[in-house]
């Protein structure tokens, strides 16, 4: 079953943790926020 | 028709939790559940050895519990394999399971095991094997034992085996051809207007079922954390060394990235049939996100990442096959250590 929240949403199919359409730097902060958020979420307690 | 019977230490009588790790022991005839199981089976029917071993070493050394099991199963001479049953008791169930599979394919004789339907075993052979579903309650060993007794019959004789609601076994997930009296269009009629009515009716499609896996405990201290990234979205180096499929992937592949601080699009590329891989192929990272992860590891927020990571396709792919993936790569992982896993799926 997926479910729960250990899913964090990506930036869509094609590039999950990028965006081809922003700026070297603007990708890499959003894939850092990405990958952040999906630590974070791997050391809180699933609901 | 000279069966061999499998219990683990608890239903052979020689222990409990304390002698979990014990290794396996042959007795002449039946035992325990296997003297009622022999009655009901008929006086044409022997139990001819039975096997006990511990749960824990039956898991823990299912290799070798497996090829000392078939030099028995074989040497007794028997017909027809029989393990359990094993209710709700998981690590009873995988040996079971195991056991069953390995007589029916290395021995080519028929075996039967029986386990509730949320037994860890059922859920890994009940595709290969023919469980019965025992329920959870060993107060039901009685009843249990006279349906694996009727069954084991029927598979011995070869006779007919109904389906799963008929015969009482785990559904295996197979499609037969049936001579029926009315075509697809009216048994569908029929089902839309019982439906409208109220009227009971049962569909011919079987949706898959997904068996509830509790979420891992959380990762207490990330700054200690080994870290492992995992994709299903087929990246692969250059050449797809391990031919990895790009749809209905039987296979996956791990591939180094030690002294890696950037994935480079001209060393990569992607086996994946399902999405347009342009923007993944210009920047692997988009994918597997390395750079940013690397910056976390140099700035102490994660302990350390695993020098490789792990790669497959996921399009299109039958449940059995990914559930098969999905536990080689948890076992790579627990072998490397890894404490949480990153998957990026597309």
């Amino acid at each position: 079953m997926v479910s729960g929240n250990r899913v964090v949403l990506g930036n869509g199919i094609v590039q999950v943790v990028g965006d081809a359409n922003a700026s070297p730097e603007e990708e890499k902060k959003l894939r850092r926020r990405l990958v952040e958020k999906a630590l974070e979420t791997l050391s809180k307690d699933s609901e | 028709m000279r069966v061999v019977h499998y219990l683990n230490q608890f239903f052979g009588g020689l222990g409990g939790e304390e002698q979990a790790g014990m290794l396996l022991e042959i007795r002449e005839g039946a035992i325990g559940p296997g003297k009622r199981l022999e009655q009901l089976l008929g006086s044409e029917t022997q139990v001819a050895l039975t096997l006990i071993c511990g749960d824990n070493y039956a898991v823990e050394h299912q290799d070798e519990l497996i090829a000392s099991a078939l030099e028995k199963i074989r040497a007794a001479g028997a017909d027809l394999f029989i393990a359990g049953p094993c209710f709700l008791a998981g690590r009873y169930g995988l040996a079971a399971g195991a056991l069953c599979k390995a007589a029916q394919s290395q021995l080519e004789i028929p075996a039967i095991t029986a386990m509730a339907r949320e037994n860890p075993g059922a859920d890994l052979y009940r595709e290969s094997l023919y469980i019965i579903d025992s329920g959870e309650s060993a107060a039901k060993m009685g009843e249990v034992l006279a349906r694996m007794a009727c069954f084991a019959r029927k598979v011995s004789f070869n006779q007919e085996i109904g389906s799963p609601a008929e015969d009482g076994y785990i559904p295996r997930g197979l499609i037969r051809d049936q001579f029926v009296e009315k075509t697809a269009a009216e048994r569908l009629v029929d089902m839309v207007i019982a439906k409208a009515k109220g009227q009971p009716l049962e569909s011919e499609m079987v949706p898959a079922t997904f068996e509830r896996i509790p979420m891992p405990p959380r990762v207490k201290d990330l700054k200690r954390a080994k870290l492992m990234l995992v994709t299903d979205g087929g990246l692969v180096p250059k050449g797809n060394p391990d031919k990895i499929q790009g749809a209905a992937a039987t296979r996956w592949g791990s591939y180094s990235i030690k002294d890696c601080d950037d994935l480079k699009g001209e060393h990569y590329e992607i086996s994946h049939g399902g999405y347009d891989p342009q923007f993944v192929r210009q920047d692997p990272d988009r994918l597997v996100p390395l750079d940013v992860v690397r910056e976390l590891e140099k700035e102490g927020m994660i302990g350390k990442l695993c020098d490789e990571f792990i790669s497959t396709s996921g399009l299109a792919n039958p449940l059995s096959n990914t559930r098969r993936m999905g536990r080689e790569i948890a076992d790579k992982a627990k072998r490397l250590g890894i404490d949480a896993i990153i998957l990026t799926s597309t």
